[in-house]
């Protein structure tokens, strides 16, 4: 009886271990994004468009048709890590599927970081199924070191991209930027802090706080290479921000909080490291209650730009480059736009005179904005995210 | 009901042991397809290094890297220290509600609660938190501006481990009267008569009697209570931003990266987790053992 | 009985930890909502909620969650009580091995549990070593996530996972205090088959303790929001998350509603079934 049970028992561990070991395996010696560039050559006629058609708007008619029936046939477009209030996406959306019919937009993980989001690529590259992201939003130093993992296409509007927000080769491109700013609830903190630092000052105690974990997230990776410029840094070291932030912790201003709205909102944390476009949706949401503003440090206005990419694994390719042809029309690019975040081709657009005065007027000035290149961030996330712990004293309450 | 049940109103022995088994297949089945499989992907992952080869490298690192071991001990801190005060706290609440005596409504009312705070966690249990002793909270406010008593002058921080403990407790008291409130209902009135049949007091019958057959049972939802905040992420990571890096933290860091991005890492570090709880689960099972005696 | 003979009559102490319970429990409840009901400035009203409830997403997410949650408490009924029967009656020897398993879940932390099965899933399940050998890949099972079914069929064994420490301690709880062995028998007696046993002995006597664990994982279902999120189900978890990092007032009434819901559908099924449990060796 015994024995019969032990054999058992061994038999389902050796089933176990072998499916396992090779269910591991496959994932090794998967083909590698190489295989998948042949769609490179095959652009559907979205390459030549100006040549052909008379310019009407902003795309001409049917080299989009054509693109259009073809993403109709797939029927579906999966995006991913979209939170609706994220630069108007919400209203980008809804347009994309009023101008588009027939195409439904699956929107997967919305609360996804930028790794989490090439994660999903990866894990998904034999699955063509829903689960599959088709396009990614993820920050900028995200779009170089992952071009294997994307489809190369160059959309209508390419050449009005500025070009140190795009990959030469049409990989990964750059879709909007904000700066770094201070979210600030003046019904709780009516004095304003002006830059950086300024809060230092011990007014602020306890009512700082980023808007992600350093270790993890862009956003507040960002915040502490932004702050290194107001402290002799610059955007290639960021030591002096990191040293910053340990001052802060250490002057008790900073909380160990994951700032959101909602904290904002209750006066927990007056005052919130995000980017201007969050701070000032934020304000939209508030509706007054409470007051509360956006103020841009006056040392270095911090620009942080996320990139647009087709993954190359993508179910519905089609889709896809439709998707992205509708974001950098003048239609998309102005509905960032009414999130407050400055599309790629402000510059483009701003000189045709296509953006409407009041929304315009509605954009903070960023004319004196920093652009950090890609070995930049990637240096300073380097050296934020390994030693924040030691240098900013996580240990400080682990002690307790 | 006691009932002496002779072997012989047992059913006839089964004639093929193994035919038996069939019965539980689906079950096992499932525990294999969503239970073992998923599992042991961690296990193989924490041997494989980022090429796909097999290594001691994650497991290695596990027990030199000074900040993994330091967050073990905090996990296991944290999860002792509102293992026993969930502990001690939720079973007086059981107690107070069963063999203490209060109307039946309440007791309802506490279980049924119960069932859904045991479940409360993550940002809205912080939340909530933070809206009552946060800076700004509810509680804080009534005693600053009535009792003139400032909490936080005094010392108290929230986005603490004591903040942090506290607010565990949340789905920690409930558990433990969710476990215990049955447990209590099979202590016999007749051992109560019978105690003071023979001239015992309300305190010689609880350390003689009650406690001694209880506490195989207490013990047993402590150590569920142990692996229920062992296991919490959700709620840590809302409360104090992975300010206080307990292990599930750094777990989700190297799995879930942006940044830091090293799953197979992150899958030895949950084997050690494992590890652990199955140490504290084996002593869990010892104890169920012993507490079946009393209770069957 | 006067006022003070009464008195006398409730337990001190007992009530002592009960108040202070009570205080704990409440206070970041109130909190919560006195907070929700701030979204107008200077005036305590309920806007927060009519915008929460006016969100044609907050319906879709929570049906969504409350269809996953009842095709989680079915299929775990399904599984779970003719196992918990089988070990009772035939093979006491596995008793060990189940209990071991059900406790598996609180052993292994959530977030590896959620990424495993992702990743098990998310990739052809093959035969393993034959595609060395014939040089071929013979796939066994296409990833569940290629299709939609398949994807609920995952979601909903994730969250079978989840909740099978509850769901099965109910069932054995319940199994415990009624003497499935002798009803068994009279059933047995009385010529019912083995279906008619199930269905209609046993289950109705576990009737009470199926329901706690029924609503537990309930619970579980519509607050679970990493497995959802991450498998792009439309489910109310995530729904939530996403409120809470952009709206400010929403999310609380949200949670005060959905905390007080749930609390009040637990405590309707106990008032209908008329508190059952406290049946049989336990005064």
């Amino acid at each position: 009886m015994r024995t019969k049970k032990f054999v058992f028992e061994m038999l389902v561990l050796l089933v176990i271990v072998s499916m396992a070991l090779a269910s591991c395996a496959p994932a090794a010696t998967e083909a590698p994004a190489v295989t998948e560039a042949p769609a490179v050559t095959e652009p559907p006629a979205t390459e030549p468009p100006a040549a052909t058609e008379p310019p009407a708007t902003e795309a001409p008619a049917d080299p989009m048709a054509a693109l259009y029936e073809a993403a109709k046939a797939e029927g579906m477009l999966s995006t991913i890590a979209l939170p609706h209030d994220w630069c108007n996406y919400g209203g980008v959306i809804d347009a994309f599927k009023a101008k588009y019919p027939g195409i439904e937009v699956n929107e997967l993980n919305p609360d996804a970081g930028s790794g989490d989001e090439i994660e999903a690529i990866k894990a998904n590259m034999d699955n063509k199924g829903p689960q599959a992201p088709d396009v990614v939003d993820v920050g900028f130093s995200f779009g170089e070191p992952n071009k294997d993992l994307f489809m190369p296409y160059k959309v209508s509007t390419w050449d009005s991209i500025p070009d140190g927000m795009k990959s030469a080769d049409g990989y990964w491109y750059g879709d909007y930027y904000g700066v770094m700013a201070f979210l600030v609830n003046t019904d709780v903190q009516p004095d304003v802090p002006q830059d950086w630092p300024d809060l230092l000052d011990p007014k602020y105690k306890g009512q700082v706080a980023q808007s992600g974990d350093p270790r993890t997230s862009n956003q507040a990776i960002q915040a502490v290479q932004a702050a290194a410029l107001a402290f002799g840094g610059s955007l290639a070291d960021a030591a002096p921000g990191l040293q910053f932030f340990a001052d802060l912790n250490a002057a008790g201003n900073l909380i160990p909080l994951i700032a959101n709205n909602g904290l904002v909102a209750k006066g927990e944390i007056p005052v919130r490291l995000t980017w201007d476009y969050n701070g000032l949706a934020a304000i939209d949401s508030f509706a007054g209650n409470p007051q509360a503003v956006v103020v841009i440090p006056k040392t270095g206005q911090f620009a942080g730009v996320y990139v647009q990419a087709i993954s190359a694994y993508a179910p519905h390719p089609n889709a896809a480059k439709l998707w992205m042809e509708f974001l950098y029309s003048d239609e998309g690019q102005l509905l960032w736009m009414e999130g407050y975040c400055h599309p790629a081709r402000e510059t483009d657009m701003r000189a045709r005179g296509v953006v409407p005065e009041e929304l315009s007027a509605k954009l903070p000035d960023v004319s004196q904005a920093v652009f950090p290149s890609a070995e930049q961030l990637v240096s300073a996330k380097e050296l934020i995210t390994t030693q924040w712990d030691s240098v900013v004293g996580a240990d400080i309450k682990a002690a307790e | 009901m006691t009932q002496i049940t002779p072997s012989a109103s047992k059913m006839p022995t089964p004639r093929s042991n193994l035919k038996n088994w069939i019965g539980v297949i689906p079950f096992f089945l499932f525990a294999l397809l969503f239970i073992f499989l998923p599992s042991l992907r961690l296990f193989v992952g924490g041997f494989t290094n980022a090429d796909g080869q097999f290594t001691f490298e994650n497991v290695i690192e596990l027990f030199t890297q000074k900040y993994i071991l330091d967050s073990y001990l905090l996990s296991i801190r944290i999860s002792a220290v509102t293992a026993l005060g969930g502990g001690i706290f939720g079973f007086l609440l059981a107690y107070s509600v069963t063999v203490g005596g209060l109307p039946k409504p309440l007791r309802s009312a506490l279980v049924t609660f119960s069932g859904v705070a045991s479940n409360f966690a993550g940002v809205p249990l912080a939340f909530a938190f933070v809206a009552t002793l946060g800076r700004t909270g509810f509680v804080t406010a009534v005693l600053k501006d009535v009792f003139g008593y400032n909490i936080y002058d005094a010392g108290f921080n929230l986005y603490s481990f004591l903040g942090l403990s506290l607010t565990y407790m949340y789905f920690q008291f409930p558990l433990m009267v969710l476990i215990m409130a049955p447990a209590l209902d099979g202590l016999k009135r007749e051992w109560r008569e019978a105690a003071e049949n023979l001239g015992a007091n309300s305190m010689q019958y609880w350390l003689r009697i009650a406690l001694p057959v209880l506490l195989p049972s207490i013990l047993g939802a402590m150590i569920l209570l142990f692996g229920n905040a062992f296991g919490a992420y959700a709620t840590a990571y809302a409360l104090t931003g992975g300010r206080l890096p307990i292990i599930t933290i750094q777990i989700g860091a190297q799995v879930r990266g942006d940044v830091l991005h090293n799953p197979n890492l992150g899958n030895a570090m949950a084997m050690g987790m494992v590890f652990i709880m199955a140490i504290t689960l084996a002593g869990y099972s010892w104890l169920q053992g012993k507490s079946e005696r009393w209770l069957r | 009985m006067n006022m003070t003979a009464r008195l006398r009559k409730i337990p001190f102490w007992s009530s002592v930890w009960f108040i202070l319970g009570l205080l704990y429990f409440v206070m970041p409840l109130l909190a919560t909502f006195e907070f929700s009901l701030g979204m107008e400035r200077d005036v305590i009203g309920f806007k927060a909620y009519e915008s929460a409830f006016a969100d044609p997403e907050f319906l879709e997410t929570f049906g969504y969650s409350v269809f996953l949650a009842t095709m989680t408490i079915m299929v775990s009924i399904i599984l779970i009580v003719p196992t918990a029967y089988w070990i009772r009656l035939r093979l006491p020897e596995a008793r060990r091995i189940v209990e071991f398993i059900t406790l598996l879940p609180f052993v292994i932390p959530a977030i590896i549990l959620v990424f495993g099965l992702i990743r098990v899933y998310s990739s052809p399940l093959e035969v393993p070593f034959l595609d060395r050998l014939l040089d071929t890949k013979i796939v066994l099972v296409q990833p569940l996530t290629n299709f939609k079914f398949g994807t609920n069929v995952l979601i909903i064994g994730g969250y079978m996972v989840l909740g099978l420490p509850y769901m099965y301690r109910s069932v054995d709880t319940g199994m415990r205090t009624v003497d499935v062995r002798t009803l068994t028998e009279a059933a047995q007696s009385l010529g019912a088959s083995w279906s008619t046993i199930i269905v209609r002995v046993i289950l109705p006597n576990i009737r009470t303790a199926l329901l706690s664990g029924a609503l537990l994982t309930f619970a579980i279902v519509v607050g679970e929001v990493v497995l959802a999120s991450f498998l792009g189900v439309p489910a109310f978890g995530p729904y939530l998350f996403l409120l809470g990092q952009h709206r400010a007032y929403e999310p609380a009434a949200l949670t005060f509603t959905t905390f007080l819901l749930t609390w009040a559908a637990m405590g309707i099924i106990q008032l209908i079934t008329g508190g059952q449990e406290q049946v049989s060796g336990a005064h």
